[in-house]
């Protein structure tokens, strides 16, 4: 029997599919040496015009492959979100590679083929499609990760990435097998079914506990956070950007997926696990950060930090919960990918990613300090800007499902965190610079800058529409447990 | 109208200063007259919210922006009125990136204001915290001294205080249960419903601590005397003056309005913090050298007839505090707008090098002079007002403590006269031949200002207390009454 399939609901899979493998053709039959422009610019063209469809076309929801593929609410309002990171993403590229055009077009297959994986992953419907776009994801990140060639923090990153990386590979396909085992079956809704009938046996906690621990190494939580601050570092920025938000999402959609949806029967059971983990998690986190002196690897320290605070969302196991993780995530793709902008910029002016060389970066350049400001405030959880909002739903779902004590450990790292941030503030703002040459920042990448400036701080003000598209988005979501509570 | 002056400064190009110079003038003076207007016309016969003004923002939560005013929130807001524009008349001094500073200083006044109109509990700690990172920009950039440890140490105690609060208001919204911010609306929910005391026992601490902490509850004092010290002079003024009583005010509102029960139990252990507060920071600012210092501990004791007032609960006492915060308010900006002008001309704030300045500033003097005696509450002065109805409230209640308060009085006299005698009277030192005083009006009139509200409002204390007065009066009797009940 063959599945009928609807490739409506499959478009925009089938785009990127498209767009990747043309952008390969071109590149192949254009001839050799000026090669440098053409594929930069199409992927650009392409990206617009997925935003435009995604914006306009409406979301087509439902399932085909016999369920194997679901398009729901959360998976579309994913790969809108993972669609304006790539935004980012690329201009970052194109700017970090600027003085080095060598191989370049390998790396925009390679953001293409991840981006694939993130949209496949957001949609899965079944362990194995889950497992398979996982990969394609994660191999594409193990490439560009050690892509610079000469550089030995790029590949001892690349390689802690891979070994980790393919270890929790490892663990997932082992937790898979043993849920098929149990249940017959690797589709999420059957397995739902299993879960919502019978009590958690051992063999099931096995199987979940290996599952939890491949998705912790995606969002980099305790005890699989170990790979972050060294891969932060060492990989090409645009990578770390990556890593930081889409891997990191990715890794979130998993965790409501599973733990929202099929595996919500079992909640009680999970909610000190996960309520643990997290407070160990952002004090890690947040107490790793503190002495940095590296700026991409305070931000990877932060990075674990903030999956400390997203994971309380997740012990709280409610919708509110689970809005709180998305509406926190998208005032973190703006935040986050502005500072990894601004650290792009002043790295190709600067050729270092130290903290003590951004001192008098204000007077430098205007536009990155305002930038740079404003992402950092926002990830300390200030208001008026998106952070505080994002941080102020997760405390609430948390002391709503009556976990004070783990919002009063959130409320003492926001004060560590302030602490690391507002020190990077200070030398940008306060300090004199060493050099004092400005720093030019061309028209098109001030309008990014621009862009993202404005989401955080129109995330931060307006916050009603945006939660509510959140919520929207969880409440409609496919597998929901029809009793979790509001 | 902060605002208006804020976006009008931000268009205004860098070069100049003038311009933006009286944009700021004009905008903190019009919101002056504003808040005048708006005191004036309160009607305090009839009471409650008025001139309420209200949109919805937030519609899944219950958050709106909420503006209203009522008999206690009026009267700080003329204070902030006045505060904010001796501080900018002060501010004339600044010479560097004027710009960047009259934003800041906009938005500190902006957030404070936002503060203080809000009727929603949400929006009340978003303008709160708006104010923060500005502040710490401004001592960075333009404080002395030991500017980084002041200004880190300032935004580390404060940034705990609001999230400790941040944890403690969120609960009380969820045990509430009306899914609304709306003060007015829960205040009348909880009069019928109040909430059960266990839960209200363990969110009245949290909320008192950390609003506590913004109001230099003993021991967490400790950040506000250097931070003054290092702070620019218009930031000391604006933070002693009227920030530190956004602590007060939430305590009054929030915890002790909502939660009478708990404060029952808990007033009396901040009666004890609060004595130590006026004797130990008293004691502290006997031996300061440094007037600056001098001034922030004896900011820290005064707060503690704040704290004593909070924790008599009754309507004479409650009045007492909202008055002294006012007069105290007024007090502190005119103590440091008058340091920050000797400081300027002589470079120097310590009393040994000080001395006989008064025969070249006799201006000054005086004003200092009338600042001392309003300090040690010396009758005709507001301060006397408000210390007088604290006692008083607090007599039946605390009969010990009280006696001890008094005490703080006779050691306030003795640390203000001992400046006076050392800074200003006595043999001049030769260095200072040169000094000139405040010459001209508009150098004169912050000082001229503030003194003339510190003696009407002492002179004609029902001016301010009637309006207090129909704010205190109809909240009180509700708490004596659920108090009664058993």
């Amino acid at each position: 029997m063959f599945p009928i399939i609807d490739w409506n609901i499959l478009s925009l899979e089938v785009s990127i599919t498209a767009i990747l493998v043309g952008l390969i053709v071109i590149d192949i039959a254009q001839p050799k040496g000026n090669s440098s422009r053409l594929v930069p610019t199409l992927s650009f063209l392409a990206l617009g015009a997925l935003i435009l469809f995604w914006l306009f076309n409406g979301a087509v929801f439902g399932t085909t492959f016999n369920g194997m593929f679901v398009s729901d609410s959360l998976s579309w309002d994913f790969k809108g979100f993972f669609l304006m990171a790539m935004n980012f993403i690329l201009t970052m590229t194109q700017q970090y590679f600027k003085t080095s055009g060598d191989r370049l077009d390998s790396f925009y297959y390679l953001l293409w083929l991840a981006l694939l994986g993130a949209c496949l992953l957001a949609s899965s419907g079944d362990f194995l499609v889950l497992f398979i776009a996982l990969e394609i994801l994660t191999i594409s990140l193990y490439v560009m990760t050690a892509y610079l060639k000469s550089d030995k923090l790029s590949l001892e990153a690349g390689m802690k990435y891979l070994i980790l990386g393919a270890l929790s590979s490892a663990f997932f396909l082992f937790g898979i097998s043993f849920i098929y085992g149990v249940t017959h079956s690797t589709r999420f809704e059957i397995i739902k079914g299993y879960v919502d009938f019978h009590g958690m046996d051992p063999m099931m906690l096995f199987a979940s506990i290996l599952v939890l621990s491949a998705i912790g190494f995606k969002i980099a939580s305790v005890p699989f956070q170990q790979w972050v601050p060294d891969v932060y570092q060492g990989a090409p920025t645009p990578v770390t950007a990556l890593l930081s938000v889409v891997s990191k999402a990715a890794g979130f959609i998993m965790l409501i997926r599973l733990f929202f949806g099929v595996f919500n029967a079992w909640h009680i059971q999970w909610e000190t696990v996960l309520a643990v983990l997290s407070a160990i998690t952002m004090c890690y986190g947040n107490l790793g950060a503190m002495f940095q002196t590296n700026i991409k690897r305070l931000l990877g320290y932060s990075s674990i930090g903030h999956a400390g605070y997203l994971l309380m969302g997740a012990a709280a196991g409610s919708t509110l919960g689970a809005s709180a993780i998305n509406f926190y995530l998208l005032g973190y793709l703006f935040t986050n990918l502005a500072a990894f902008l601004v650290i792009v910029l002043f790295y190709n002016a600067a050729k270092s990613d130290d903290i003590s060389d951004y001192a008098g970066l204000a007077k430098r350049s205007g536009s990155l300090a305002i930038a740079l400001l404003l992402a950092l405030v926002s990830l300390a959880g200030i208001p008026p800007l998106a952070g505080f909002f994002g941080k102020f739903t997760l405390l609430m779902a948390a002391v709503k499902s009556n976990l004070i004590w783990l919002a009063l450990i959130a409320a003492v790292n926001i004060v560590i965190s302030t602490y690391y941030y507002l020190r990077v503030v200070k030398t940008i703002y306060v300090d004199q610079p060493r050099v004092t040459t400005p720093i030019a920042v061309s028209f098109p990448v001030q309008l990014v800058i621009g862009f993202a400036i404005t989401g955080i701080v129109v995330i931060g003000i307006c916050q009603g529409p945006f939660l509510e598209i959140a919520m929207r988005s969880v409440n409609n979501m496919a597998f929901l447990a029809t009793y979790v509570s509001q | 109208m902060p605002a208006v002056a804020l976006i009008a400064i931000t268009l205004v190009s860098k070069e100049k200063s003038n311009l933006i110079r009286q944009i700021a003038n004009t905008g903190i003076f019009l919101s002056l007259l504003l808040s005048g207007y708006v005191f004036v016309n309160y009607n305090h016969v009839q009471g409650g919210f008025q001139f309420v003004e209200q949109i919805p923002w937030v519609i899944p939560f219950g958050i709106s922006y909420h503006l209203g005013i009522d008999g206690i929130n009026s009267v700080l807001v003329l204070l902030l009125g006045i505060s904010s524009f001796a501080a900018t008349l002060v501010s004339k001094n600044i010479k560097d990136r004027v710009k960047e500073y009259y934003i800041l200083l906009l938005l500190i006044v902006l957030g404070t204001y936002g503060a203080f109109l809000s009727v929603d509990i949400f929006f009340f700690y978003f303008f709160h915290e708006i104010a923060a990172v500005p502040t710490f920009l401004m001592m960075s950039l333009w404080g002395s001294g030991r500017k980084d440890y002041g200004a880190m140490k300032l935004m580390l105690y404060l940034t705990a205080g609001a999230s400790i609060a941040l944890v403690g208001l969120i609960a009380l919204y969820c045990h509430v249960g009306l899914n609304s911010f709306n003060l007015i609306e829960i205040q009348q929910y909880l009069a019928t419903n109040p909430l059960p005391v266990h839960v209200q026992y363990w969110i009245f601490p949290l909320i008192v601590l950390g609003f506590g902490i913004t109001l230099t509850l003993w021991p967490f004092y400790t950040w506000a005397p250097v931070g003054y010290a290092t702070a620019p002079t218009a930031v000391s003024m604006l933070h002693a003056g009227v920030l530190k009583k956004l602590g007060a005010y939430a305590i009054l509102r929030f915890a002790i309005l909502l939660m009478p029960q708990a404060a029952a139990v808990w007033m009396p252990v901040v009666a004890i913090l609060a004595i130590l507060n006026i004797l130990y920071c008293g004691l502290i600012a006997l031996v300061q050298r440094d007037i600056k210092y001098l001034l922030g501990y004896s900011s820290c004791s005064h707060m503690g007839y704040v704290l004593l007032g909070l924790a008599c609960i009754n309507v004479i006492g409650l009045n007492g505090v909202v008055a002294l915060m006012f007069a105290h308010g007024i007090l502190a900006s005119l103590g440091f707008a008058l340091i920050g002008f000797v400081s300027d001309q002589t470079q120097t704030r310590n009393l040994d090098e000080l001395g006989g300045i008064a025969k070249r500033m006799p201006f000054i003097a005086t004003c200092f002079s009338m600042m001392a005696l309003a300090s040690a509450g010396v009758p005709g002065f507001a301060n006397f007002v408000g210390e007088i109805m604290v006692l008083i409230g607090s007599w039946d209640a605390y009969r010990w403590q009280t006696v001890l308060a008094v005490l703080g009085i006779v050691l306030g006299a003795v640390y203000m006269l001992k400046t006076i005698r050392l800074g200003f009277q006595g043999p001049m030192n030769a260095k200072w031949a040169k000094l000139s005083d405040a010459q001209t009006i508009t150098e004169k009139l912050p000082f001229v200002l503030l003194l003339a509200a510190l003696i009407a409002v002492g002179c004609w204390p029902s001016f301010i207390l009637r309006n207090i007065d129909s704010g205190i009066k109809p909240l009180s009797q509700q708490i004596q009454k659920s108090l009664n009940q058993p």
